[in-house]
């Protein structure tokens, strides 16, 4: 299932939101059940899958991550155990002892003030190199680039995604300590 | 069409509502009050009194008179033991995954208890409007779970009511406020009822009315604030709980907070217990702050859910009977920095609202669309007793996912898949929805089977599950079994049990029902024959159609349901391939031919 196509839209990363929504609650004004009570069971039915599929498509699209991590699904990519390195494995668990002090109540409010800033810089510096990444690959698919190129572009992605999902894990970690 | 109603089933009142002229109006009882109060009073020989009768029974005849049977809905024991030394009622050991209230030695659940007072509906609706009401949406509080909504469409249908869909609280208050407010805009519903808090944060854009996120707390409402003021009581008058004087008591709470919604003091008063103390607003506010906190933490977490500051939200509309309490006025007040609209009766708002969407269902109201969302996310039981989200919560709804499972063993013919709703990381902290067995799995190598099961959430925040073997291509079996809640075959002998006891005609509903299946199809007919692909198609099957529906447009006005029911299976059969050809045609002109085959 290739969500882009529910919207028309190529597999491109930089998406137009204002846009997106707007496609989203016109296709909804059409094939909402709500507008299927009184038809045949089948086509209430119908009207449901489709339904459900649009607004799939779009939780999965407006979402910045989700989006990426759609788009390597559907390019059928599977990363050659993509290595995360381990000096910044070795950071992530630094941080995440830190914040296991900062649970356990022995933290000042400043030590947590300071670690929240820590993990949201970080959050910060790759929610950029997603979007740099993400531009590089909108271009590639403009300019039908080779499959070496987008397996490399892929690669890349997934690399971020990977690594950026340790620095959600500590995000969500923080949620739950405040 | 037949009419849809509108029904707020409350934990405190039940109103029904219906469309008339494009405005929402409640529809009152033959004793001219708009408010049923959802409360039932059962004689010694199991006939029963509903609302305004009934709740002169409960000093009299506590143990007889149920109330609040909302808070009991879609839950098991060891989920309401803390409230159960507060009440009166008897409840049966059998209760681990659906209470069973027992009253004169009969055994009651919950959707029984609430097809009581939807009946009662019902009978006020048709007394009114002159016809046979069967059609209806019922509210209920966003952040119901699963069983809980189940719970209430069982008590729909053995009410004998075909209930269209189940609607959020605050959105339908939503839709009641939006026929005459803003186009645009960010809204925040605060409803605060009798025994449930909500809050959802919507976005309104040209009629389409998108909940971003919802919040809040089934077990949350009026009568935890009674119930504060009830301790009080007992505390100071040296009793137990187990004490005869609580519907008493009780009784006496609720006054006094009502009256403290516009007096600085009052006096508690319990006549029985020659009780009496004067208790100030501030002393009031003092003991309840802790439970308006909780709600205003519900609403920070909705705002973050949503990704807006409290001051991005612009206008802030309060719902249900808790409102009217100034201390909660003055704390959403203060969270949102601004005024919270009070214009609309909170206790009718709901009930106008689901009339609303009735008749957006009718095909009143094609310009408004409600979205809704889930409250709590869907996940699965992986390795370990660790829940893995597949549909996270506040996504629209309807909404799908997909999991593919295999064997671990050779030959092994059977995965046991365990299904959960909440946030938490550990299946314990999490609420068990269903477990199933997928069978009939082909005996292969273990890890070879591939199994699809599909996750279908819809519209009426409802799961349903199908499963596929993607090697063979088979369909597998799944019998969901509920966690709580009744069993299919449970609900259908209660629908027939209600039909002996309220001595209504087994053969002339099925002759209604039939009736308005035979309606419905014939309508859908109708509009396709006044299609271009009706005159396209071959001759002699259009006048199979036309004769077909002439056919049942006779047979309908005899009063025989096998018949109705024939000839309606008739004409479904003779516009079966129309209808393919109608569909086909329809989605090939709204998404365009490739990006359609994907979406199916």
């Amino acid at each position: 299932m290739n969500y882009f196509e529910v919207f028309g839209l190529p597999k491109r990363l930089n998406l137009d939101l204002n846009s997106l929504e707007k496609s989203f609650h016109e296709l909804s004004r059409k094939y909402h059940p709500d507008y299927f009570t009184t038809a045949p069971a089948a086509d209430r039915q119908r009207a449901l899958q489709m339904t459900a599929t649009l607004n799939d498509a779009y939780r999965t699209l407006r979402h910045p991550v989700r989006r990426v991590e759609h788009l390597v699904e559907i390019e059928g990519f599977k990363p050659d155990g993509s290595k995360v390195p381990k000096s910044f494995l070795m950071e992530v668990f630094e941080i995440n002892e830190q914040l296991d002090e900062a649970k356990s109540g022995s933290a000042s409010k400043e030590q947590i003030a300071a670690l929240r800033q820590e993990i949201e810089k970080r959050a910060a510096g790759f929610e950029s190199q997603l979007q740099t990444a993400s531009t590089e690959w909108d271009k590639l698919d403009a300019s039908c680039a080779s499959d070496a190129d987008r397996k490399q572009q892929l690669t890349r992605l997934t690399e971020i995604l990977s690594e950026s999902s340790y620095i959600r894990n500590l995000q969500r970690e923080l949620e739950e300590t405040s | 069409m037949p009419r849809i109603v509108g029904i707020d089933l409350g934990t405190t009142n039940s109103l029904v509502a219906i469309v008339e002229d494009g405005k929402p109006r409640v529809i009152p009882g033959p004793d001219g009050s708009d408010l049923v109060p959802s409360i039932v009073y059962f004689e010694e020989d199991g006939s029963v009194l509903v609302g305004n009768p009934a709740r002169e029974k409960m000093v009299e005849k506590p143990k007889h008179t149920i109330f609040s049977i909302k808070r009991f809905m879609g839950k098991g024991l060891t989920d309401v033991k803390n409230d159960l030394p507060l009440l009166p009622f008897e409840v049966s050991p059998a209760s681990e995954t659906i209470i069973r209230l027992k009253v004169f030695g009969r055994e009651y659940t919950p959707p029984q208890i609430s097809s009581f007072i939807l009946r009662e509906l019902k009978k006020n609706a048709e007394a009114a409007l002159g016809e046979e009401i069967v059609n209806a949406v019922i509210t209920v509080p966003a952040y119901f779970n699963d069983a809980q909504r189940q719970a209430t469409k069982d008590a729909g249908r053995i009410a004998g009511l075909d209930v269209l869909r189940i609607v959020n609280e605050p959105t339908a208050a939503s839709l009641a406020y939006g026929l005459q407010e803003r186009r645009q805009g960010t809204i925040a519903v605060y409803d605060f009822g009798g025994g449930t808090f909500d809050i959802s944060i919507l976005k309104l854009s040209e009629g389409i009315f998108e909940v971003l996120s919802t919040n809040g707390d089934t077990h949350l409402g009026g009568d935890d604030i009674d119930e504060q003021l009830i301790r009080l009581v007992l505390s100071e008058a040296k009793l137990p709980e187990s004490t005869p004087h609580l519907p008493a008591i009780r009784k006496a709470a609720r006054a006094a907070k009502e009256v403290l919604s516009s007096a600085d003091s009052t006096d508690l008063v319990v006549d029985a217990l020659g009780y009496r103390r004067n208790i100030t607003r501030q002393e009031f506010e003092t003991l309840i702050a802790p439970t308006i906190e909780r709600t205003l933490k519900s609403c920070r977490q909705a705002l973050q859910d949503a990704g807006l500051q409290p001051s991005a939200v612009d206008e802030v509309v309060m719902v249900g009977g808790s409102t009217r309490i100034p201390l909660v006025r003055n704390r959403v007040h203060s969270l949102f920095g601004r005024t919270p609209h009070t214009d609309l009766n909170p206790d009718e708002v709901v009930a106008l609202g689901a009339a609303v969407q009735a008749d957006i269902l009718a095909g009143g109201k094609r310009d408004m669309l409600l979205l809704d969302v889930t409250p709590l996310s869907l996940g699965i039981e992986t390795m370990g007793g660790v829940m893995s989200k597949i549909i996270p919560r506040n996504s629209t709804i309807p909404a799908s996912a997909s999991e593919k499972f295999t064997t671990f063993v050779d030959g092994q013919t059977s995965v046991k898949v365990h299904v959960l709703q909440g946030e938490r990381e550990l299946v314990s902290d999490c609420r068990s929805l269903a477990q199933f067995d997928l069978k009939g799995i082909p005996p292969m190598p273990a890890g070879l089977p591939l199994i699809e099961v599909k996750f279908l959430i819809d519209a009426d925040g409802i799961l349903s599950v199908s499963a596929q073997e993607q090697r063979t291509g088979q369909y597998q079996s799944v019998a969901v079994k509920p966690t709580y809640g009744l069993t299919d075959e449970e609900v259908e002998r209660m629908i027939l049990e209600s039909f002996e006891h309220a001595e209504a005609d087994i053969e002339a509903r099925e002759v209604i029902e039939a009736r308005n299946e035979a309606d419905r199809v014939l309508r859908a007919t109708e509009k396709s024959v006044e299609k271009k692909e009706f005159a396209e198609l071959p001759a002699d099957e259009q006048v199979g159609i036309t004769s077909a529906a002439n056919q049942l447009r006779e047979t309908v006005k005899l009063a025989d349901h096998r018949a109705i029911r024939e000839a309606t299976e008739r004409l479904d059969q003779a516009t079966h391939h129309l209808a393919e050809v109608l569909m086909n045609a329809s989605i090939a002109e709204k998404l365009k031919d490739k990006r359609v085959r994907e979406i199916e």
